[in-house]
This record gives C-alpha cells, sequence and structure tokens, in this order.
C-alpha cells in the first residue's frame, strides 16, 4: 500500500513537471481605463510594464521583474501589459507561453485597443518598456523609461514604501 | 578664437538637447548620409524647395518592418506629387550586424525601396531630429521647416487605423493647409544608439 502511493506520488510530480502545470495569468483588454481592475485593490503600491516580444530591452528585462515581484509581498502589486496584438497577425498564444517560461506570477494584460488611447491613459510617448509606480490610490510616484536595473528598482520601491508607512 | 569658443559652445548645446525632439516650426537639421543602395552620399538640404519625409526605420525592428509596406505605399504615391522620402537607420551596425550596409542593401533591394535607406552610422542625424524609436517620421516643408512628427498611421493593423498622420499631413501640406494633427505619438522600437 505505502509502496503504491509512493509510486503514485513520483508519477504525479513527474507529470507536473513534464506539464509545466504554471499558467500564465494573461487577459485581453480593449479599454485602457479597465487595466486598472487587474491589480489586487490591497496593495500599497503597484507597478506596471509596459513590454512586447518585439522590444529587445523588454523581454531581456523580464527575469528582473520576477525577482522583483518576488522580493515583495502583496505591498506590492505588479501587471504587465502587452502591446504584442499591435503587429498585425499577432496572437495571445506566444505571450503566454513566453510568460509561462519566465514563470511570471504577476497578471498580464494582452492589450487589444488603440496604441494612442494607451499612450493617453498612461502619459507615456510611445517608447517602450517603461516602467511606471503608483500608490493604492492610483497617483504616480515614479516612472522609468528603458530597461530596469533590478536592485535599483528594488530601492525604489523599498524607499517609496518606507515613506507610505 | 572667439569663434572656436561660440563652436564649442554651440556642440555642447546640441549635445545637451540631443534627446529634444525637434519642435515643430523648427528648422530641420540638414545631412549627409551613404545610400546603402548604391554608396553614394545623399545631402539632405532642408530648404530645397521640395515636401520631405524623413523615416527613421530599420532592419532588426518587428513594428517598423510592419509599416515597411505602409511607408513603400506612402512614398510611391506621394512622389508622383512632388515628396521626396528618406529613411535614415540609425541602429548601432557594430552591435547587430543586421544593421550593416550590405543588410540594409540587401533589405531594401529585396522590398523594393523607392527612396534612398542612408546609414545614419554614428546616429547623429537621429540624435539631431530627436528621433527616439523605428518607425519615426518627421516632414519637412520646401523651407527646411519641420511641419510633422510622430507616427506614420496610429495602428500598423488597417483595420484598427482611426488616424492617418503622415498622409494626413502630407495632403495637408500639398494644398496648402495647416496640418491639424502634427505631433503625434511614435511607438516602436528603442533606437540601438551607437554608443
Amino acid at each position: 500500500m505505502r509502496k503504491c502511493a509512493r509510486f503514485a506520488a513520483i508519477f504525479l510530480s513527474g507529470l507536473c513537471v513534464a506539464g509545466n502545470l504554471f499558467a500564465a495569468d494573461l487577459r485581453p483588454v480593449k479599454e485602457p481605463a479597465k487595466i486598472a481592475a487587474v491589480f489586487p485593490r490591497a496593495a500599497q503600491l503597484r507597478l506596471v510594464n509596459v513590454w512586447a516580444l518585439w522590444c529587445a530591452p523588454c523581454v531581456a528585462e523580464m527575469p528582473d521583474l520576477r525577482a522583483i515581484d518576488e522580493t515583495f509581498g502583496a505591498e506590492v502589486a505588479m501587471a504587465g501589459i502587452s502591446l504584442d496584438d499591435m503587429l498585425p497577425d499577432a496572437s495571445p498564444k506566444p505571450v503566454a507561453s513566453f510568460l509561462d517560461k519566465h514563470k511570471i506570477a504577476f497578471p498580464n494584460v494582452y492589450y487589444t485597443g488603440n496604441p494612442d488611447a494607451l499612450g493617453d491613459y498612461l502619459k507615456f510617448d510611445g517608447e517602450i518598456p517603461i516602467t511606471i509606480v503608483y500608490d493604492g490610490a492610483g497617483k504616480e510616484l515614479w516612472r522609468h523609461q528603458g530597461r530596469i536595473n533590478r536592485d535599483q528598482t528594488i530601492a525604489q520601491l523599498r524607499s517609496l514604501l518606507r515613506r507610505k508607512r | 578664437m572667439k569663434k572656436s569658443l561660440f563652436m564649442i559652445m554651440l556642440l555642447a548645446a546640441s549635445v545637451a538637447c540631443a534627446d529634444e525632439q525637434v519642435s515643430i516650426g523648427a528648422n530641420a537639421p540638414a545631412f549627409s548620409l551613404v545610400n546603402a543602395v548604391d554608396g553614394k552620399t545623399v545631402a539632405f538640404q532642408p530648404a530645397d524647395g521640395n515636401l520631405k519625409v524623413v523615416v527613421f526605420t530599420c532592419n532588426q525592428c518587428p513594428y517598423a518592418k510592419a509599416f515597411e509596406p505602409r511607408i513603400i505605399e506612402i512614398a510611391k504615391r506621394f512622389e508622383a506629387r512632388g515628396v521626396r522620402f528618406y529613411a535614415v537607420n540609425p541602429n548601432d551596425d557594430a552591435r547587430f550586424d543586421i544593421e550593416t550596409l550590405a543588410n540594409m542593401k540587401a533589405r531594401a533591394t529585396e522590398k523594393e525601396y523607392p527612396f534612398p535607406y542612408l546609414k545614419d552610422g554614428d546616429s547623429a542625424t537621429a540624435r539631431a531630429y530627436g528621433a527616439r524609436v523605428t518607425p519615426h517620421v518627421f516632414v519637412v516643408d520646401g523651407t527646411g521647416v519641420v511641419r510633422y512628427r510622430g507616427y506614420v498611421d496610429d495602428s500598423a493593423k488597417p483595420e484598427d487605423r482611426k488616424t492617418t498622420g503622415l498622409t494626413d499631413a502630407l495632403n495637408s501640406l500639398l494644398t496648402g493647409r495647416d496640418v491639424a494633427n502634427n505631433d503625434t505619438r511614435a511607438f516602436g522600437c528603442t533606437i540601438k544608439w551607437k554608443s
């Protein structure tokens, strides 16, 4: 009986590894105003990262974003906004696969609306990646254009959290 | 001595302002760059009497490539009305082999560019214009004044297109009108600056 249980446990863990059961949270959104809904309400800080698979520095900084997400608990809520749909014949599938591969646990928006409308909403000039930090009430506290530095961003978030306490 | 000091100050000012987009209504910077297609130097004279389009683009950016057929189509349509197009590649070819003159020539030939494809080898022209991304468009009138800057269209998908920034600007200028929407948001890949 014990032998059977051990076999079942090994078989199931093998299935998990082979099947890569991690599934990214990727949500299609067309209206920029609906992006805020992907954040947990309780967070003290909200970090938004705008990116795309066609943007080399965006792809390069994804492991840094994952590390930042893992550094902070619920006090910093993160969300990504993928602009991959800007390309003709785009599909969310490669975006989801990329997020799965990098085990990105924070939610991501697959933005299907007009790029200009998003630029107006986030007040950015169209160059990605861009990372913006807001407080829980939606007030912008910090933004960084271009690839982030992992340690500097963590230090910045810690500093912002200290100011909130 | 005074002249040298003035030149140094001018150079310092131009370096300090390198990231600012050239303003609407300002004089466009002149440039002389090599055309990857035939190896000849092309001199862009802003006040040459012609309406001109300067497009910063490149070989590697998927978003720039998505706009490539559209830029070719617009160029063919408007060149018949006297508008001159200049495609400028400001990406660092030392770091990215795909941006070399040889690869630029291959792309321009394959896609049958109806305009010169110029190598901005030190990214100085892109800095002078304040271009940020590829594709990034500037329209210069016959007197050398910048009349439009920003995107080609607001979407690379024809079905999602709401405003056709470059086309509207050219149509307005060719009929003697001001450009209503003269400053638009250029999305695209960050320029791979030559450091």
